[in-house]
C-alpha cells in the first residue's frame, strides 16, 4: 500500500515540485517570497480554474480545445452586454457566464449527439467562437469598468487574491467530486472503457453533457475573472490557453487515453508549470528557455510515470 | 428545439457580426487630427504633462541600472532593430545593463505576465512596445508604485501607466506621407486596401483613424474597400493579401502594409500574382526586407523611421529620467546621438518625421 502510494505519479510529480522550488530559490532571492508566490498563485488561478474542468474531460479520454476561445467570447460577450446593451454589469456578467456554458453545452451536444471526435468537435468551435468574439466585438475592446469590477481581478481578501479564493474552492469541488461521489466513479468509467459502462447502464451521453457544460462554466469564470484583471476586453484573448492547459493535466498525470488522473495531480502540474516560468525567469533565463524547459519536464514526467507504471503492472 | 434555436441564433450572430465588420475601416474611436493637404508643417500644440511617476524610486543617479525591454513580440525584423537600439544606447552609456525578452506571438496576455516576472526580479527600468493601451496599464501602474521607472516606444499605453512615451513619427505625420505616396502611384480616384495586425493593436488602429481622416479631407475620391488582420504573422499577412488581389480584381489599386510584416508579405502576394505595376503597395516595413521588391520596381516608396534610433532614444531617456535630467514639463530632451528631441503631446517625446525610402536611398540602410 505504501509502495503504491510512493510510486504514484503524483507523489513523484509533488516530489519533482519540492525539487524545483529548492532549486529556483538558490538561482534568485526573488523567487520563494511570500509576494512573489502569491503573486503567481494569482497569474495561475485562470489557468487552474479552467484545468479543473480540462481534468475530467480527458479523464473520460476526450478533449476541450475551445477553452481559449470560449473565454475570448464571454470576455467579448461581458463587454457587449455591459456597455453596448446597457445590462448593469452584475448581470451582465451572469449572461456572460451562461452563454459561456451554453458554448459548452454546444461542444457536448456535437459530441454526443452527433458522434463527433471530442478533438474535431472542439477544434471546430475554437474557431467557431473566436470567430464569433471577433465578429461581435469588430475588435474593438470595451473599457472603463466601475472600480469593484478590478477587485475580483487585482484586488485581495485578507491579504489573498481574489481570484485565488474562487479557484481554491472550485478546485475543493471538483477534488470531492471527481475523487468521492458516483459522478466521479462515472467519469472514470467512461474514461476506462466507455461501451462498457453504456452497457453497465451508465448514462455517458449524460454524463459528458455535463463535464463539456462544466468546461465551459468554468472558461466562463476565467474569463470573467481575466477581464477584471486586465481590466478591458479583446477579442484575441485566451489564445493558446487550452495548450498550457493540456500540459498541466497531462503533467498531473492525466492519461490522455482517459480513465487515469486527479485533480490534485492537475494542481500540482499547474504549480510546477507556474514556480518553473517565474523561477526561470527570476535566474535569467529568457522567454524560451522556458518554453524548452517545460517541454522537457513534461516529457520526462509522462516516461518516468510510465515507467513505474509499467514495473507495477506486471 | 431547444438545440436548433441554439444553432440558428449562433448562424445568425455570425452573419450579424461579420456584415457590420464589412464596413468598418480599423481606426480607433478617439479624435483625429488631419494635417494640412499641402506641405504645410503641423503646428506643435503644448499640452501639460500626463504621465505617471515612479513611487519613491531610489536614487540611482550615475549608477548602474537594470533594465528589461518588452516588446509586442520578439523575433521579427523591426523588433530586432529596435532592441539592437537599446543594446547600442546603453554600451554607449556605460553603465545600463539592457536586456530584450517577450512573448513569440504579439500576445498582451503574455506580455503583460512578463512584465509582472521582470518586476518581482527587480529591474530598474521598464521599456515596453504594448500590444493593448489599456490592459498594459494595470501591471506598468504597478511597476510605477514599485519605483520602477517605465518608458514605452513604438506602441502607446495610457499615459499615466508610464513616465515617456517616445512616439516614432506624429500619428497624422505617418497618415499623411502613406496617403500622399499611395496617391502619386494610383491617382485620386482608386480602391485601396489595407493589411494591418489586429483592429485592438494601438498604434495601428491610430495610423488608420487618422488615414481616413485625411483622406476624407485632401483625397475624398479614394475608396476604402477592405481592412484585413494579420497579426504580425508573414504567411497570414500573405494569404490576405492573395484574397484581396483575388477578391477585388482590377477595382483595387493599392495595398497599405500596416506593419513591418505585412508589407514585404504583400509586395510578395504582388509580384506572384503577376500585377507588379498594377496594385501599389506602400507601407511602413524595414529597408532589407523590401530591397528585393523596390529593385524590381514593384514598390516605389517604403514609409518608415529608423526602429534603431528609436530603441536608442528610449534607453537614453530612460536614463535621462533614472539620472533627474528629464522631469515633467520638459520641452526636449537630449538623446545622446539624436540630439535634443522635442516633447509633445504633454509626455511624449518625438523622434522625428516619417523617413520615405526609396529606390536611391535604400541601398545606405541595413536594418
Amino acid at each position: 500500500m505504501t509502495k503504491n502510494i510512493l510510486v504514484r505519479h503524483e507523489t513523484i510529480l509533488a516530489a519533482l515540485l519540492v525539487v524545483a522550488l529548492m532549486v529556483l530559490t538558490t538561482q534568485s532571492s526573488h523567487f520563494f517570497t511570500v509576494e512573489n508566490l502569491l503573486n503567481q498563485a494569482r497569474l495561475m488561478a485562470e489557468m487552474g480554474i479552467v484545468g479543473l474542468g480540462m481534468t475530467f474531460i480527458i479523464v473520460t479520454g476526450g478533449i476541450d480545445l475551445s477553452v481559449g476561445s470560449i473565454l475570448g467570447l464571454v470576455a467579448i460577450l461581458l463587454g457587449v452586454f455591459w456597455k453596448n446593451v446597457g445590462l448593469p454589469l452584475p448581470v451582465a456578467m451572469f449572461l456572460a457566464v451562461v452563454a459561456g456554458s451554453l458554448a459548452g453545452l454546444f461542444n457536448g451536444f456535437i459530441i454526443t449527439r452527433f458522434k463527433v471526435p471530442p478533438l474535431i468537435a472542439t477544434l471546430a468551435t475554437l474557431a467557431l467562437y473566436r470567430g464569433l468574439a471577433e465578429g461581435i466585438s469588430e475588435s474593438r475592446s470595451v473599457r472603463g469598468y466601475p472600480e469593484w469590477f478590478y477587485v475580483l481581478g487585482q484586488g485581495d481578501v485578507w491579504g489573498i487574491p481574489t481570484q485565488l479564493w474562487v479557484f481554491l474552492a472550485l478546485a475543493v469541488v471538483a477534488i470531492f467530486i471527481l475523487g468521492v461521489t458516483p459522478f466521479g466513479r462515472t467519469i472514470y468509467a467512461i474514461g476506462s472503457n466507455a461501451v462498457a459502462a453504456r452497457f453497465s447502464g451508465i448514462s455517458v451521453n449524460r454524463s459528458l453533457l455535463a463535464i463539456y457544460t462544466a468546461s465551459g462554466f468554468l472558461a466562463s469564470i476565467a474569463g470573467v475573472i481575466f477581464v477584471s484583471r486586465v481590466s478591458t476586453t479583446r477579442s484575441d484573448m485566451g489564445t493558446g490557453l487550452e495548450l498550457d492547459v493540456i500540459t498541466a493535466v497531462v503533467l498531473g498525470g492525466t492519461s490522455i487515453f482517459g480513465g487515469r488522473g486527479t485533480v490534485v495531480g492537475t494542481l500540482l502540474g499547474l504549480m510546477l508549470m507556474q514556480a518553473l516560468k517565474s523561477g526561470l525567469l527570476l535566474a535569467g533565463v529568457k522567454g524560451d528557455g522556458t518554453i524548452t524547459a517545460i517541454g522537457v519536464v513534461l516529457i520526462g514526467t509522462v516516461i518516468v510515470s510510465n515507467l513505474f507504471r509499467m514495473n507495477t503492472d506486471g | 428545439m431547444l438545440k436548433n434555436a441554439l444553432l440558428a441564433s449562433a448562424a445568425l450572430l455570425l452573419l450579424g457580426g461579420s456584415a457590420q465588420a464589412a464596413t468598418w475601416m480599423g481606426g480607433d474611436d478617439q479624435p483625429t487630427n488631419p494635417l494640412a493637404c499641402d506641405a504645410t508643417p503641423p503646428t506643435a500644440v503644448a499640452k501639460p504633462y500626463d504621465g505617471g511617476q515612479a513611487t519613491n524610486p531610489a536614487d540611482l543617479k550615475g549608477k548602474p541600472i537594470k533594465v528589461v525591454d518588452v516588446p509586442k513580440l520578439i523575433g521579427i525584423g523591426y523588433f530586432n532593430a529596435t532592441s539592437k537600439g537599446i543594446a547600442d544606447g546603453a554600451k554607449e552609456l556605460g553603465n545600463v545593463d539592457a536586456k530584450t525578452d517577450g512573448p513569440t506571438k504579439a500576445n498582451i496576455d503574455e506580455q503583460i505576465t512578463f512584465i509582472d516576472n521582470y518586476i518581482t526580479s527587480g529591474v530598474n527600468g521598464i521599456l515596453f512596445a504594448a500590444n493593448d493601451p489599456v490592459a498594459i496599464s494595470p501591471v506598468l501602474k504597478k511597476a510605477l508604485s514599485k519605483g520602477i521607472h517605465v518608458v514605452g516606444y513604438d506602441a502607446n499605453s495610457q499615459p499615466d501607466a508610464r513616465e515617456w512615451f517616445i512616439n516614432q513619427a506624429q500619428f497624422n505625420g505617418i497618415a499623411k506621407s502613406l496617403l500622399d505616396n499611395m496617391v502619386k502611384e494610383t491617382g485620386e480616384d482608386a480602391g485601396i486596401a489595407i493589411v494591418t495586425s489586429t483592429f485592438t493593436t494601438p498604434n495601428q488602429a491610430r495610423w488608420i483613424a487618422e488615414m481616413a481622416a485625411y483622406a476624407a479631407k485632401c483625397h475624398p475620391k479614394l475608396q476604402f474597400l477592405e481592412t484585413v488582420e494579420a497579426q504580425e504573422d508573414n504567411n497570414l499577412s500573405f494569404n490576405q493579401a492573395t484574397t484581396l488581389i483575388n477578391k477585388y480584381g482590377d477595382k483595387m489599386k493599392g495595398i497599405f502594409g500596416m506593419t513591418s510584416v505585412a508589407t514585404p508579405a504583400a509586395a510578395e502576394a504582388v509580384t506572384q500574382a503577376g500585377k507588379c505595376g498594377k496594385v501599389a503597395v506602400i507601407g511602413l516595413a524595414t529597408p532589407n526586407a523590401m530591397k528585393p521588391y523596390v529593385a524590381k520596381d514593384c514598390v516605389k516608396s517604403v514609409v518608415l523611421w529608423n526602429p534603431v534610433d528609436l530603441g536608442y532614444a528610449a534607453v537614453e531617456v530612460l536614463r535621462a529620467v533614472v539620472d533627474g535630467t528629464l522631469k515633467p514639463g520638459a520641452t526636449s530632451v537630449k538623446a545622446g546621438k539624436l540630439g535634443e528631441l522635442q516633447v509633445v503631446n504633454g509626455s511624449e517625446i518625438l523622434l522625428g518625421a516619417p523617413f520615405v525610402f526609396t529606390k536611391d536611398n535604400i541601398g545606405k540602410f541595413d536594418f
